[in-house]
């Protein structure tokens, strides 16, 4: 491989891993805060992708401007089903709640199987092929502007849990929730936020996804995967951690790409468990969010 | 007293991260004894007796049981050597019956390979009723109170026959009444033969029940001696209670000269 | 701790209780001669719809050992499933080896697979084991789905059907029923002995097991092993009633989900629980098929099935018919009240 294809590997994959932060980084604060595994998260993340997909085929609307309807969409899902579903059983065991979620993944992709067909589809705008180049390397505009969205996502994340009084209620939630309760913030209702904003940024990546690559109802799966592995590659917990592990996992996922096309998603599957056998007590252990 | 020593760790260290929580301690168990294991909170006697039972891995030392180095030994073979513990907070399986919970010592313990299932049971019933929890063996452990969890906590280290027992706050959290009657249990336990070392923030029951005392602080010995010497040596009495005590029952005395 | 509906406190709850479960084991004794000789009257479609309740319910009765009794959240069975499945007609394909000794040699490879990937799973706990799990499952799927020169890939295996073809129903609705009654003889038998005690302690509370001499690493390998032993026959009976084997179908997650939800359903850590959740679950999903134009929403109605149950009586039904609790609106909420915020 020459230097100009190793070149294109490496800005393909610090591109690639904003968007990955942010397929990461609801998964996150939803384990952090609420300590409970959302299998459902991929699910979601494929409702975003089809809304800014029906929203481009059926009226034109440009799939980045779609991306606030789509968060606003899956806000509103994550906290229905947060609010009166997974809350019933927060606090049970860890097989309940990870069978929940396992139960209400199937049953979403099974719908959007049945209602959208099992085909794949894309979001093609005029400008989906157009970029530029710098040198021999190539940049399209979509990837730039993905990876640019998402780091302002990821930024105003970072605002809203640190500066504002909401978002230290949500804080104070994970790190000790019978201390959060006696300085009155409602733990109900600050999970179900936490759930809807983490639904909301699967479905903002959602978009930003079916903007680069080829959608199907079955595209979630492979992305709860991802953030679970990014996760466990940054540690869980942080922003900066959940980023870090995003860059670490996008090269990971570019250099197998090149290397050994067919077997990407086997060799993510086997570092994920190479990482959790190498360090199966540095990265268990209640989280929090700082 | 007999001075044959049983059990003993040679400059045994954990650190935790760049933090050491043990550093360098040096024991001694001597057979048939009962030592206590004191210090303020945080000193590393829980720490300690995790690093010495295999449930940690020392980061350096030595740990000899009887003569033979087990520095290192997975938890489940120290446990089979004749080592027991009970834990500070208590871990009952609280999904099983009290008398299951006690003949899981006796299935897998010190002699647990010479047993049948059948056998353990019947083990369990007689270490039920020496610690008198006989009448609740076909209870199940989430209905106990907490006395009575700390005392299955004892029960279950007993199944196993340990020659070496080590108790982690079994009095914690009891009302004095309860403490007098774990008292006698602890004194009874070591009359049968068994060998302990008790962690214990309840004075009382270390003035009362110990041979000789072991005092921690910030992860090293700070004293050792006899119980008598030790509770009133000031700097365990400042270790525990910090300057201003001290300084109090300095006044104290001098304002009563008769005592 | 205990709330009301449960007797379980008083001694004459405990006889009671005694009594409830003789009832029980004799309507199930009942039940299990009923089925030996249905055969007898039932139609083929029947007897189709059995065996595979049967192997389902074999499946659910291993995973009962990792996940019921162990306590670990295992969310790959499937694939002891799918390398039994495969073993059992690459052995029969390629080594021309009778049926029997190809569902041996499949069942063994998935034990031993369990073997070298429970080594240094099981080590992890909680939420990492059970993804770790996944994605193993996830991964051999792949690779079986890639690895075309030996697996057939996306073409499949086909396997020669079984002979004489007008027994075909008889031998595989026997064969599945009498995995089922080695699975219940299996969990009885283990259960009364040490390794079963050191699998309830090690649900229990795994350090305080350790610290009593439970060699948890073993104890918890044979546990994944068995398990495995279960879906990996299951999946080569699975592969010769079907005659055919492909990658995406034998190692589908649904079949993972399946067997966790009849063994929660039934009363997981229980005998009986796995044999007759997967009942109720086959009774709830064949009349809800009957009942409703569902077609291609099956897997809608299972999600559905595994959320209500999950919502409502995680512990399973066995609670009720044991008379640990009684079945009443209040014990149908009590989920929901102990586990909100």
């Amino acid at each position: 491989m020459g230097s100009l294809e190793l070149t294109q590997g490496v800005v393909n994959a610090i591109l690639l891993s904003g968007t990955l932060a942010l397929v990461a980084i609801g998964f996150s604060i939803v384990w952090g805060i609420l300590n409970i595994i959302n299998i459902a998260h991929g699910a979601f993340i494929m409702l975003g992708a089809y809304v800014t997909y029906w929203l481009f085929t059926l009226f034109g609307i440009d799939p980045f401007l779609s991306i606030p309807l789509s968060m606003i969409t899956l806000f509103i899902v994550g906290y229905v089903i947060q609010r009166y579903l997974i809350n019933l059983v927060i606090r049970a065991p860890l097989l309940v709640t990870f069978l929940l979620t396992f139960a209400l993944e199937i049953v979403i992709i099974n719908l959007a199987t049945f209602f959208w067909k099992g085909d794949l589809r894309s979001v093609t705008p005029a400008y989906s092929g157009a970029g530029f180049t710098i040198g021999a390397v190539q940049i399209p505009y979509v990837r730039l502007g993905a990876f640019a969205i998402s780091l302002l996502l990821t930024g105003l994340l970072h605002v809203f849990l640190t500066y504002t009084k909401t978002g230290n209620a949500i804080r104070a939630t994970g790190m000790d929730i019978d201390a959060a309760r006696l300085q009155g913030v409602k733990i109900a209702q600050s999970y179900a936020l936490t759930f809807a904003l983490g639904s909301a940024l699967a479905g903002a990546a959602g978009s930003l996804i079916s903007i680069s690559f080829p959608i199907d109802p079955t595209m979630g799966g492979a992305y709860t995967l991802r953030a679970f592995l990014i996760c466990v590659l940054g540690g869980l917990g942080s922003i900066p951690g959940v980023m870090l592990g995003a860059l670490l996992y996008a090269f990971i996922e570019v250099f197998s790409g090149i290397y050994a096309p067919g077997l990407k998603d086997a060799i993510a599957l086997f570092v994920l468990v190479f990482v959790l056998i190498v360090r199966p007590t540095g990265i268990a252990g209640k989280a929090f969010y700082h | 007293m007999n001075q044959e020593v049983i059990f003993e760790t040679q400059g045994i260290t954990k650190y935790f991260g760049g933090l050491a929580a043990v550093d360098n301690v040096d024991m001694k168990i001597h057979k048939g004894e009962i030592l206590g294991l004191i210090g303020p909170n945080g000193a590393g006697k829980t720490t300690f007796v995790n690093t010495i039972t295999g449930m940690l891995r020392p980061t350096r030392g030595r740990v000899i049981f009887k003569g033979q180095d087990i520095t290192g030994w997975p938890a489940y073979r120290v446990g089979r050597l004749g080592i027991a513990r009970t834990f500070q907070i208590v871990k009952p399986f609280l999904g099983m019956t009290v008398r299951e919970n006690v003949a899981v010592g006796a299935m897998f313990g010190h002699k647990g390979k010479t047993r049948t299932t059948r056998q353990a049971l019947e083990k369990a019933d007689e270490v039920l009723e020496f610690v008198e929890m006989g009448h609740l063996r076909n209870h199940f452990a989430d209905q106990l109170t907490l006395a009575y969890l700390k005392r299955l906590e004892l029960a279950k280290a007993l199944a196993m026959e340990p020659e070496l027992l080590f108790l982690d706050e079994v009095m914690a959290g009891l009302n004095s009444r309860e403490i007098e009657e774990a008292m006698e249990m602890i004194r009874k336990i070591n009359a049968s033969g068994v060998t302990l070392l008790i962690i214990e923030h309840v004075m009382k029951a270390i003035a009362g029940v110990t041979h000789r005392v072991f005092v921690l602080n910030f992860g090293t010995e700070l004293a050792q001696g006899s119980p008598e010497e030790v509770l009133n040596d000031p700097r365990v009495i400042q270790a525990y209670l910090g300057e201003k005590f001290v300084e109090r029952q300095r006044r104290m005395q001098q304002a009563s000269p008769q005592q | 701790m205990k709330k009301s509906g449960e007797l379980q406190n008083s001694p004459q709850a405990a006889s009671k209780k005694v009594a409830r479960q003789k009832v029980l084991l004799g309507l199930v004794g009942a039940f299990v001669v009923l089925l030996a000789v249905l055969p007898l009257f039932a139609s083929g479609f029947w007897m189709r719809t059995l065996t595979l309740l049967f192997l389902l319910a074999a499946m659910a009765e291993g995973w009962n050992f990792i996940g019921g009794y162990t306590g670990y959240a295992a969310f790959g069975n499937v694939a002891f499933f799918g390398i039994g499945a495969y073993g059992t007609a690459l052995s029969m394909l390629r080594l021309h080896f009778p049926f029997f000794l190809a569902l041996l040699v499949g069942a063994a490879a998935a034990m031993l697979f369990a073997v070298l990937v429970g080594l240094p799973v099981l080590r992890l706990k909680g939420h990492y084991f059970a993804i770790a799990t996944v994605a193993l499952a996830t991964g051999v799927g792949e690779v079986a789905d890639f690895w075309t020169d030996f697996t057939g890939g996306a073409a499949g295996l086909t396997l020669p059907f079984f002979h004489p073809i007008q027994l075909s129903n008889y031998f595989f609705y026997y064969i599945a029923f009498v995995l089922v009654l080695f699975g219940l003889g299996l969990t009885y038998f283990i259960m009364k002995r040490k390794l079963g005690y050191s699998w309830l302690a090690i649900r229990e509370d795994e350090d305080a097991a350790k610290m009593m001499g439970i060699n948890t690493t073993w104890s918890k390998v044979v546990a994944f092993a068995l398990s495995a032993l279960m879906a990996g026959l299951a999946g080569g009976i699975y592969a010769y009633w079907n005659t055919f084997v492909l990658a995406e179908e034998v190692f589908k997650i649904e079949y993972t989900l399946q067997m966790i939800l009849a063994t929660v359903l039934g009363g997981p850590g229980t005998v009986f629980g796995p044999f007759i959740g997967a009942f109720i679950y086959y009774i709830l999903i064949t009349l809800l098929v009957f009942f409703l134009p569902v077609g291609q929403l099956h897997a809608t109605i299972l999600g559905l099935i595994i959320i209500l149950v999950m919502v409502f009586t995680p512990q399973g039904v066995m609670d009720f018919l044991s008379g640990r609790k009684r079945l009443t609106l209040s014990a149908l909420l009590e989920n929901i009240r102990t586990h909100k915020v």
